[in-house]
């Protein structure tokens, strides 16, 4: 790549008008910054500026809508519909069948937002009224539940447990000498 | 499914949208097919640089471009008005002092029940 572009570049400086300096200057352009009033730029308050930036957009006069002036710093960015790319035919062949979009096309405002890994707008198999019935109903009767448990805890009866050799008189450091006072735990 | 009602920030099906089947005036026509000539337009481009042997660079996109600078120079067109001066205070100044205030509290009064005894700390490892 780097063959071609000193070959270029010498060439365009011997069929190049000017001589030395002037010559060599302007016989190679920088390609890599964008064309001029290609970027975006300042909100459009004229008709001709809407015209122009729906043209830069690549939309439609009619279709091109900006995000309202209130100094948040959009400028004449369009405001394309808040669609999830979830939503958009995946039969079509897209130019990026990954990202659903083609070459050129708007890109949304919030385009990483709207990936197919992250939100989705697409309507809901269930309606929306009908899931939150069974969500909150169901997490609603479980809290309702465990709340009755405990408030009313319900096992089986059980009673201090007993311990042999006179309650482990020894293990619990009584005298071996003396003899330790008899402990019944049972009754017949 | 007359009364379809679409889920709050989601949209309808296109089989249920009423703007799909009784909508043929001849301005929706035209503008669809302005649209679609835009849409071809940029096809074109895009194929013609695709499949052209020559190509030896990678094709890049203006409306990514496009979209990069924009996200990334917001404060170019940023104007300090009511709203975004709210919004800058809201989530700028506002949680550095009210979150300094609330760890502080909370530290001070765990401190203090540490310091006269009350906190009971025998099983816990991590304090």
């Amino acid at each position: 790549m780097a063959g071609v572009g000193f070959r270029r570049w010498a060439q365009a400086l011997t069929k190049s008008k000017g001589t030395g300096i002037s010559g060599l200057l302007s016989g190679c352009r920088a390609a890599s910054t964008p064309p001029k009033g290609s970027l975006p730029g300042p909100f459009p308050t004229t008709p001709e500026e809407r015209a122009a930036a729906a043209k830069k957009y690549n939309i439609r006069v009619e279709d091109y809508e900006p995000y309202p002036d209130h100094g948040e710093g959009f400028g004449d960015y369009p405001k394309l519909p808040d669609r999830s790319q979830h939503e958009r035919d995946p039969w079509y062949k897209w130019d990026h069948p990954d990202l659903r979009r083609n070459w050129g096309e708007p890109m949304h405002w919030d385009f990483d937002m709207y990936i197919r890994n992250r939100v989705d707008t697409s309507p809901s198999p269930v309606a929306w009224h009908s899931m939150c019935k069974q969500l909150f109903g169901f997490i609603g009767f479980m809290l309702f539940m465990f709340f009755l448990g405990e408030k009313f805890p319900s096992y089986q009866p059980v009673g201090p447990k007993q311990y042999p050799y006179n309650n482990l008189y020894l293990e619990r450091g009584g005298d071996p000498e003396k003899a330790p006072e008899e402990v019944k735990n049972y009754e017949i | 499914m007359a009364d379809y009602k679409e889920a709050p920030l989601s949209t309808r099906p296109r089989t249920l949208d009423p703007n799909d089947y009784f909508n043929l005036s001849p301005e929706k026509r035209r503008a669809d097919e302005e649209r679609a000539a835009l849409r071809a337009n940029l096809k074109r481009q895009y194929q013609l640089q695709l499949n052209n042997p020559l190509r030896n660079q990678p094709i890049d996109d203006p409306a990514l471009s496009r979209w990069v600078f924009a996200r990334a120079n917001p404060y170019s067109h940023f104007r300090p008005t009511f709203k975004t001066s709210l919004l800058g205070f809201a989530f700028g100044v506002f949680p550095l002092f009210a979150l300094y205030f609330i760890f502080k509290t909370d530290r001070e009064r765990k401190e203090e029940l540490i310091k006269s005894g009350k906190w009971d700390r025998r099983l816990c490892l991590s304090n």
